[in-house]
């Protein structure tokens, strides 16, 4: 049965929220624990058009800057003395295309290289339509001297976020128009790389619109924007066959994250689908099968979309970030019940954050995130001390 | 900045030699338009009437040298009047939706020279692209393509030859369309754009136009966004008492990507007092996120390329004035009627029927124009060639004026 909380003001951090519902029951939220969350450093971003995600590992931080390209921070690593309180810049690269949006860095534990980095271009895009822009594969052996060396091209589609499954070596890619498609990533890149397309789905009866799409527990987990959460098996040419999908019609679907046996979804509602109000993270609970089955949903209101959703490797911690209204910034919720995540507290960002991400780092849990322009920056924050 | 000062070197020396001892001449001129217009096209699915003062300009137009060297000045002044746009269905730019945005106040400032056969030209002002500003037109309410017809408030620098037939003019300019009402253009970004157009006016009366400009990054003012590759080709008849235009339009953004496409005609007749004019449009335009704060207004800065779909606006636009004069001040109380559809165009999310409550509507205005001194010039053209009616303003206070 599906949950919806009840409105209820909650005071955290130094701004009035709002987390509603329409189950009619009030829920009382827990009084705010003492601010958890420490700002670390803002890092001032280009604005070529500024950051869009981040992706950290090892102690580096790959910031897909637009038009700048991906600039490279050792936040930790230790390879320039950088630290998440001072991040120090390694290498950049332009990929061929611009529009750097999304990274991942590929740790192959067949050849035990982590040779290269996946970055997303995001074209021009119609939503719900069509969009553009290539997959770009950059050879960060050399990190102060990244090049680009190879690139996967869909006619008609343009890619949006991923996920790999490093063991097998296959990168999932979200392509909006184009649905998810897996390439086999093995061994050398280069050059054109289309012809390595494994496999594609596409959701619904209606237009697709991927958002991301994740592994877990052998099955894939697409969102799509306009048909909501689905389950594949991970042969993607068996689609639908556990579950899921045509499940959000209210509102546009967003980003997701697959964890503690829950999915948690974000909704995007520039737009307002249907004329509601407010953005929703939504609470899935996965049965045995591994589908998904409606559980909880928390209505952050002042934000046109919940951007980016991702919980802490340790799942305790449920972050999500949001933009597009005056509630827009970083939101965290404890997962002490994974199916009913509690409000623990929220740092707020004024021109909102577009993707949020958990980092550990010499111990701490950190949450990097993208905040928008005008003052494009990459934001790091210390919050160990939410996660408890 | 380079090409800026070459630009006014040209200049310089196409007006050596020719410094003929003649009075310099000024004139000036004011307008206001006072008027309440009322919308059921509206976010929301509602009706919304405003009253504001439109187009509240003051021009002032200075010759020295026989008329070979020129300043054009014009200063805007809805940067007070509508901060927050004008309500105009189907409008859009410069982060506004439905809503026409305030121009900026220094809205032309350009120094003009040359003679009969070729001028050039400096300053801030209107890019040889497309056909006449809205402003110097006979509705009062701009259409739709407003955004793929005018190229304006850039700092630019054109040359031009004239000839008895016709005119061949090209520029460069900045390509960021201005992002407030009090801002100037990017001064670093002057060259990175240009545009070319030919103008032919085979008998009198008579002018035919085609031109074609290339826009780096309008909406985004460090230069990250796609460019805009437009095409305007228009025929425009004035005449005696009657005035009419046709004109088609085509933009097409981030190397073809999204295409908007624009056919307008319109038409006026003079009649003793008063001027009756229509104007039928069909408009293509983007659709973008509106922002949280303003269901009229669109992010900005930009930091993607996404739209949420393309729209097709259909308008029927009918007005006329009657025509007035005391002592100096001249004025025209009108009334201008729209009908107005909506329809999808591609795909996409934005759904007109959801957004508006409706697919079809119509907007009604009422109000009064007042002018005072020259009469407006039409703005977008700045060659010196004396062709019939190039200076004159299309306007219906500029025709017929009768005296109470």
């Amino acid at each position: 049965m599906t949950l919806m909380r009840m409105c209820m003001p909650v005071l955290v951090g130094s701004l009035a929220a709002t987390a509603c519902g329409d189950s009619g029951k009030g829920i009382s939220q827990p009084p705010p624990p003492p601010s958890g969350i420490v700002l670390v450093d803002s890092l001032p971003i280009p604005e070529f058009y500024g950051i869009h995600d981040q992706f950290v590992r090892d102690g580096l931080a790959f910031v897909c800057a637009w038009n700048t390209g991906v600039l490279i921070y050792d936040v930790g690593n230790g390879i320039k003395g950088g630290s998440p309180a001072h991040p120090m810049l390694v290498g950049s690269v332009v990929d061929s295309g611009g529009e750097a949006h999304n990274a991942w860095w590929f740790h192959n534990p067949v050849t035990s290289e982590n040779r290269y980095l996946f970055v997303g271009q995001e074209g021009p895009g119609n939503i719900g339509a069509n969009s553009s822009g290539d997959i770009h594969v950059m050879d960060v052996s050399d990190l102060a001297n990244p090049r680009e060396v190879a690139h996967f091209h869909r006619a008609n589609a343009g890619t949006h976020n991923f996920w790999m499954d490093e063991a097998n070596q296959v990168l999932y890619a979200a392509y909006y128009n184009g649905g998810v498609v897996a390439i086999d990533v093995s061994g050398t890149l280069s050059g054109d790389i289309s012809s390595r397309l494994i496999d594609t789905v596409s959701f619904g009866a209606g237009t697709t619109y991927t958002w991301g799409v994740q592994l877990y527990n052998g099955s894939v987990y697409a969102i799509d924007m306009v048909s909501g959460l689905w389950h594949l098996n991970s042969s993607l040419a068996t689609p639908g066959s556990s579950g899921g999908g045509n499940n959000e019609a209210a509102r546009y679907s967003s980003d997701l994250w697959v964890a503690n046996g829950y999915a948690y979804t974000g909704t995007w509602d520039h737009f307002q689908r249907t004329g509601l109000a407010g953005s929703l993270l939504k609470v899935w609970r996965l049965n045995a099968t591994g589908a998904p089955v409606a559980e909880d949903s928390i209505l952050v209101s002042g934000v046109g979309a919940v951007s980016d959703v991702e919980v802490s490797a340790d799942g305790k911690l449920l972050m999500f970030s949001t933009e597009s209204g005056p509630n827009s910034g970083f939101w965290f919720y404890s997962l002490a019940d994974p199916a009913h995540p509690t409000l623990l507290d929220k740092y707020p960002i004024a021109s909102g954050v577009h993707t949020a991400t958990f980092a550990t780092i010499g111990g701490r849990l950190y949450a990097f995130g993208a905040e928008n322009p005008s003052g494009a920056a990459l934001i790091i924050l210390d919050v160990t001390a939410l996660d408890q | 900045m380079t090409q800026c000062r070459a630009g006014l070197l040209v200049l310089a020396l196409g007006l050596a030699g020719r410094a003929e001892a003649q009075r310099p001449s000024v004139r000036w001129g004011a307008q206001a338009f006072p008027a309440l217009t009322e919308t059921n096209v509206v976010p929301g699915a509602r009706s919304l009437g405003e009253a504001r003062v439109l187009l509240p300009v003051a021009m002032l137009h200075a010759a020295a040298l026989g008329g070979r060297l020129r300043l054009v000045a014009t200063a805007n002044f809805e940067k007070y009047t509508i901060p927050h746009g004008e309500l105009a269905p189907g409008n859009w730019g410069e982060s506004f939706e439905d809503r026409r945005h305030p121009h900026t106040l220094v809205h032309e400032l350009m120094l003009v020279g040359g003679g009969p056969h070729y001028f050039v030209a400096a300053g801030k002002g209107f890019v040889p692209f497309g056909t006449d500003d809205p402003m110097t037109r006979p509705a009062v309410l701009f259409p739709v393509n407003h955004h793929l017809s005018q190229i304006l408030e850039r700092a630019v620098a054109m040359a031009g030859l004239g000839m008895r037939w016709g005119s061949l003019e090209g520029a460069v300019f900045n390509g960021d369309e201005p992002i407030s009402p009090g801002s100037w253009p990017a001064w670093d970004r002057f060259g990175d754009s240009w545009a070319l157009r030919l103008t032919v006016r085979p008998v009198p009366g008579l002018e035919t136009q085609a031109s074609h400009a290339w826009v780096h990054s309008p909406e985004n003012r460090p230069g990250a966004g796609p460019d805009d590759r437009k095409t305007s080709v228009s025929a425009r008849w004035e005449r005696g008492r009657w005035y009419g235009e046709l004109e088609w339009a085509r933009t097409a953004t981030a190397d073809g990507f999204f295409v908007f496409r624009s056919v307008l005609g319109e038409g006026a007749l003079q009649l003793p007092g008063h001027r009756p004019y229509v104007r039928i449009e069909r408009s293509e335009r983007p659709e973008e996120e509106r922002v949280f704060a303003s269901p009229f207004r669109t992010r900005r800065p930009l930091f993607e390329n996404s739209i949420l779909g393309i729209t097709r606006w259909t308008i029927v636009t009918a007005g006329d004035a009657i025509e007035l004069r005391r002592g100096m001040l001249r004025y025209a109380p009108f009334l201008e009627a729209s009908w107005i559809g909506i329809a999808r165009v591609g795909g996409g999310v934005f759904d007109p029927a959801t957004f508006y409550g409706r697919e079809h509507g119509a907007s009604i205005t009422v109000g009064i124009r007042l002018a005072i001194g020259m009469t407006m010039h039409r703005m977008g053209r700045y060659d010196l060639t004396p062709a019939e009616g190039n200076t004159r303003m299309t306007m219906p206070m500029d025709h017929g004026v009768r005296s109470e």
